[in-house]
């Protein structure tokens, strides 16, 4: 009697227990919930953002990410694009300075953290150097060339489809065959490519979508 | 076994009673269990209602944090970044400074102000405070001296520190010739020396200018091309990613030096492979660099020969055989951790040339025979920790080995060997906005032997000893506009068994944009070895610098004045029967400086002017008087001028010194007249003629001045001989293409 009454305690208690770790489950992964979902809406505006003050908001809001969870790659990651998007929109050359330092020690975080995507990395720090091309050309279009050229080939080895590495290098290769006064053959190809991978992409994620407005100067370039 | 009647009936009872006991039991059980799901479901309820009550009460017990962020100035400070630490709960304040949120969090909390360009704010609240916040930040000086290093190419702290300065700056500056110490040596403070090449600053000997890769010491850092010939740097610009020069008043960190330091730091990362060519008007270069994924390994090779050129641009000395250099240097880079650099380079070089030398006494000729072999070898280690250290150690090794045949006389020879091994680590912590410490200890061991024979004579020297020093620097950031830099250097010094305590102050003073800059630092040195070989007991050699300085910059245009006064004691002094260390001096003068980039678009000029007035007691010169190397007036004038439509930068560099004092053997006095004053217009050309192939070339004194540096009196039957010291020619003329020979890579002029 005592082995069937121990034998359905332990059931009940079995599936008692079950029942509470499935709600200490919910309740732990609650708030990460909440915050992947709050990170999402941060991406959205992140996307949305096309205003200095936007987009200093948006970064303040992945910096307390960035400093809540030092283990994930994306707030990190939109942290340095922030950063890059607003060294192109100030004016202040210390600004732009600041900002693209910045972005340099996020970059530098998102090197050997788990789970960031390289390729996408990559392109940002490509993308960083030709922000700091774009602010002094004369004096750092020789010093970062070679280091930017080495990042798109670096990020487009580890992901040839990857639409931004795609159009961001054969921009920069074109801008460059022009400044020579001459032409860069494959620009044509290689924008029809990053069309038909932009179109491709789930834009409705987190992971890093931006990259169109590039595809459409590209186009009005050609 | 047989059971009886009794047994069985008690049996049967026993069996009953079982039975309905079992029957009793599982009822019990059944109502064990409801009572158990009940109590389980009590707790299961009220773990749900505690969930609610706490979430609810949580909700209802919110709290706000409100409050105002001022920057250093009291004005509001709009989008700093307001937030609870270890937490992504914030706010972005508004245009006016102000911040508004709530939160759940009871008890203390730690709130912190983060924005870019300005020290950390963080302050603990206590769980019950409801009033709003006012919170002033005040600029982080780190990211401040960052930014005004790269903007004015300037650093403020340690003085006079060229920072940004980059290779192609370098390069294209008219004049430079691609050399490394020419091109510094048309910033203010730097002495023209046209026949040398080498640096002189503020007054100071060449030999009192140190030069250090990566940190550690460069024993041999000039080529040797023969008497009146400038030297050159032996290594590239190009390997240097941050090239500094500092012109007095440098941190305690670096010794043995009393006139300027010139630290040089190779790439930490190389991550292009990539592989060229570079042929020249003297010689052939080339090399390449292998991109490894966590490291990178870059080799040059290089061979001159002025035997050609000279063949088209004679010059006034007699080659038997030419200067020829072979030299070949090589550096690995392994990154494995972004917080961890470990880098070795290896250089060697070898030098040859003999030149047919006559006496201006009695015409005899001579064939001076020099033959030398340069070795330097550099290992570092740098890490970033966790808890914010910089720890650095490194090692270096320099050897020189020179053989002269007919050094002074036909059928002499002279040897000189000399090697070094610096050892170097220091610890680096920034421990708040307020104090950052830097703390070291270096060795270095110094050799030196040399070997003079003729037909009648063998005369042999050497000296062994070893240098051991302490440094210490605190960076105080006092308040917002003024920082401190308190540092202090402690020597023994093996050779003669003394001790040197060398401190140092600087400060700083922003006053809206305006720095003001104020450093007294004693430096000392032993010295040069040529004295030291003769008398082991000279004391080290000392100099106290005084410096003040205005540093202004604003958009594309820097502005600088600089004053210093230098006195020198224990001066090495050749009195005519003793050599001793009763030699002393002075050096006093200003810099001034304007840079301009806005001026027309696509034009960068540059100008400097120093004004030295110096006088030692030293070496030969056995009363106070001018050293023959100094001058008073130095001016720069140089632009930069860049045509993307031809794909060409242009730069011309006028060059201005006056005239240096010499003796004149028939006038009273020593240093009794001047030379001649120094003009040289240089010009330089970079052409981009494809993106794999860059041309550049510059010539130097296009006007064709003839520079006299000094005069040379030689007593003859007829009174004397005055033969001019020039430089070995009149103009140097260099053709150099780079060209890439790798896929992927291009515009590149370095191998590493």
């Amino acid at each position: 009697m005592s082995l069937i009454f121990n034998n359905k305690l332990l059931k009940i208690n079995q599936t008692m227990k079950t029942i509470k770790v499935y709600v200490c489950a919910i309740l732990i992964a609650l708030p990460f919930f909440a915050s992947a979902q709050e990170l999402a809406s941060v991406v959205e505006t992140v996307k949305k953002a096309n205003q200095v003050p936007e987009f200093i908001q948006v970064r303040n809001q992945l910096e307390r990410f960035s400093m809540s969870q030092p283990q994930e790659w994306l707030p990190y990651y939109y942290m340095a694009y922030t950063d890059i998007q607003l060294s192109f929109m100030l004016p202040s050359k210390d600004d732009k300075k600041r900002y693209l330092t910045d972005a340099q020690s996020c970059l530098a975080k998102l090197t050997n953290l788990s789970g960031a995507n390289q390729s996408e990395v990559h392109t940002l720090k490509g993308f960083r150097l030709y922000a700091l091309i774009a602010s002094d050309p004369q004096t750092n279009g020789p010093l970062y060339y070679g280091e930017l050229t080495a990042c798109y080939d670096k990020a487009l080895a580890l992901n040839a489809n990857n639409p931004r590495a795609v159009i961001l290098s054969a921009l920069f290769k074109n801008d460059m065959a022009k400044f020579m006064h001459q032409s860069y053959p494959d620009f044509q190809k290689e924008i029809e490519k990053a069309a038909t991978l932009f179109a491709a992409e789930d834009t409705a994620t987190v992971n890093p979508t931006w990259g169109k407005a590039w595809l459409d100067r590209a186009k009005a370039q050609k | 076994m047989k059971i009886s009647a009794r047994q069985n009936l008690e049996g049967k009872c026993l069996g009953k009673f079982l039975q309905l006991n079992s029957m009793k039991s599982k009822q019990m059980v059944n109502n064990n269990l409801i009572i158990l799901m009940h109590t389980q479901m009590k707790k299961m309820k009220l773990l749900f209602l505690v969930l609610f009550i706490t979430m609810a009460n949580g909700f209802a017990q919110q709290r706000t944090l409100a409050g105002q962020v001022l920057d250093e100035q009291s004005k509001p400070m709009a989008y700093a970044n307001v937030f609870i630490k270890g937490t992504a709960e914030g706010a972005t304040t508004d245009t006016l400074g102000y911040f508004s949120f709530t939160t759940a969090r009871k008890g203390d909390i730690i709130l912190c102000v983060h924005m870019l360009g300005y020290a950390e704010f963080c302050r603990t609240i206590s769980g019950n405070t409801l009033a709003p916040m006012l919170v002033k930040m005040n600029p982080d000086n780190v990211a401040l001296d960052n930014v005004v290093v790269a903007a004015g190419n300037f650093r403020l702290k340690g003085n006079s520190q060229w920072g940004g300065m980059s290779a192609v700056d370098m390069v294209t500056t008219a004049g430079s010739t691609g050399d490394l110490y020419r091109s510094l040596q048309t910033l203010p403070g730097a002495q023209i020396v046209g026949e040398s090449g080498k640096l002189y600053v503020r007054g100071g000997d060449n030999s009192e200018s140190q030069t250090y890769i990566d940190e550690m010491h460069v024993l041999s850092p000039y080529t040797n091309p023969g008497d009146n010939v400038p030297v050159r740097g032996r290594y590239s610009p190009f390997m240097f990613e941050g090239i500094n020069f500092s012109t007095g008043g440098y941190s305690s960190e670096y010794g043995q030096g009393l006139s300027s330091v010139l630290p040089l730091s190779t790439k930490d990362t190389s991550p292009i492979t990539k592989i060229g060519v570079n042929p020249s008007s003297v010689g052939l270069g080339g090399g390449g660099t292998k991109a490894f994924s966590n490291g990178s390994m870059s080799v040059s090779l290089d061979y001159q020969n002025l035997g050609p050129y000279r063949a088209v641009f004679p010059d006034r000395l007699d080659w038997i055989n030419p200067y020829q250099l072979f030299a070949g240097s090589s550096q690995i880079r392994f990154n494995p951790d972004p917080n961890i650099v470990y880098k070795t380079f290896i250089g060697y070089d070898r030098t040859t040339f003999t030149q047919q030398m006559t006496s201006p006494v009695d015409q005899t000729t001579r064939n001076f025979d020099m033959k030398e072999d340069n070795l330097y070898l550099n290992s570092t280690f740098q890490r970033k920790t966790e808890s914010g250290y910089k720890i650095f150690a490194g090692g270096a090794f320099s050897l020189l080995n020179q053989q002269i045949g007919d050094a002074t006389v036909a059928g002499d020879t002279y040897n000189n060997k000399e090697w070094e091994v610096h050892l170097k680590t220091k610890a680096t912590k920034r421990f708040s906005n307020l104090l950052r410490l830097n703390v070291g200890v270096e060795n270095f061991f110094r050799h030196n032997q040399t070997a003079y024979a003729d037909s009648s004579v063998i005369h042999r020297a050497s000296i062994n000893h070893f240098i051991s020093a302490l440094f210490a620097t605190a960076n105080l950031n006092l308040t917002a506009n003024l920082s401190a830099e308190l540092s202090s250097r402690v020597e023994y010094m093996s050779i003669d068994n003394s001790w040197n305590y060398n401190p140092r102050v600087a400060l700083t003073y922003n006053l809206n944009g305006i720095h003001f800059s104020g450093i007294l630092g004693r430096y000392t040195q032993l010295p040069d070895n040529k004295y030291l070989l003769l008398n082991q007991k000279l004391l080290p050699e000392n100099c106290m610098h005084t410096i003040g300085g205005i540093y202004y910059e604003k958009g594309d245009k820097v502005y600088r004045v600089e004053t210093y006064y230098k006195k020198y004691n224990d001066l090495a002094l050749q009195q005519p029967t003793v050599l001793n260390s009763e030699g002393y001096g002075y050096s006093k003068g200003v810099d001034l400086f304007f840079n301009d980039r806005s001026l027309f678009k696509n034009l960068e000029y540059m100008m400097s002017y120093s004004l030295n007035l110096s006088k030692r007691k030293y070496q030969q010169y056995t009363e106070l008087t001018t050293p023959q190397y100094a001058t008073v007036h130095n001016a720069t004038l140089a632009l930069k001028y860049t045509i993307p439509a031809l794909k060409t930068i242009w730069g011309i560099t006028d060059r201005f010194a006056s005239g240096r004092p010499y003796h004149d053997p028939a006038k009273d006095g020593i240093m009794n007249s001047t030379a001649p004053f120094y003009n040289s217009v240089d010009m330089s050309l970079t052409y981009l003629v494809s993106k794999k192939v860059i041309v550049y070339a510059s010539a130097t004194n296009l006007l064709g001045r003839k520079n006299i540096y000094d005069y040379n009196y030689t007593n003859g039957a007829s009174g004397y001989r005055i033969t001019p010291v020039t430089a070995s020619s009149d103009h140097f003329f260099y053709l150099g293409i780079f060209i890439t020979l790798s896929g992927k890579t291009a515009y590149d002029v370095s191998n590493f």
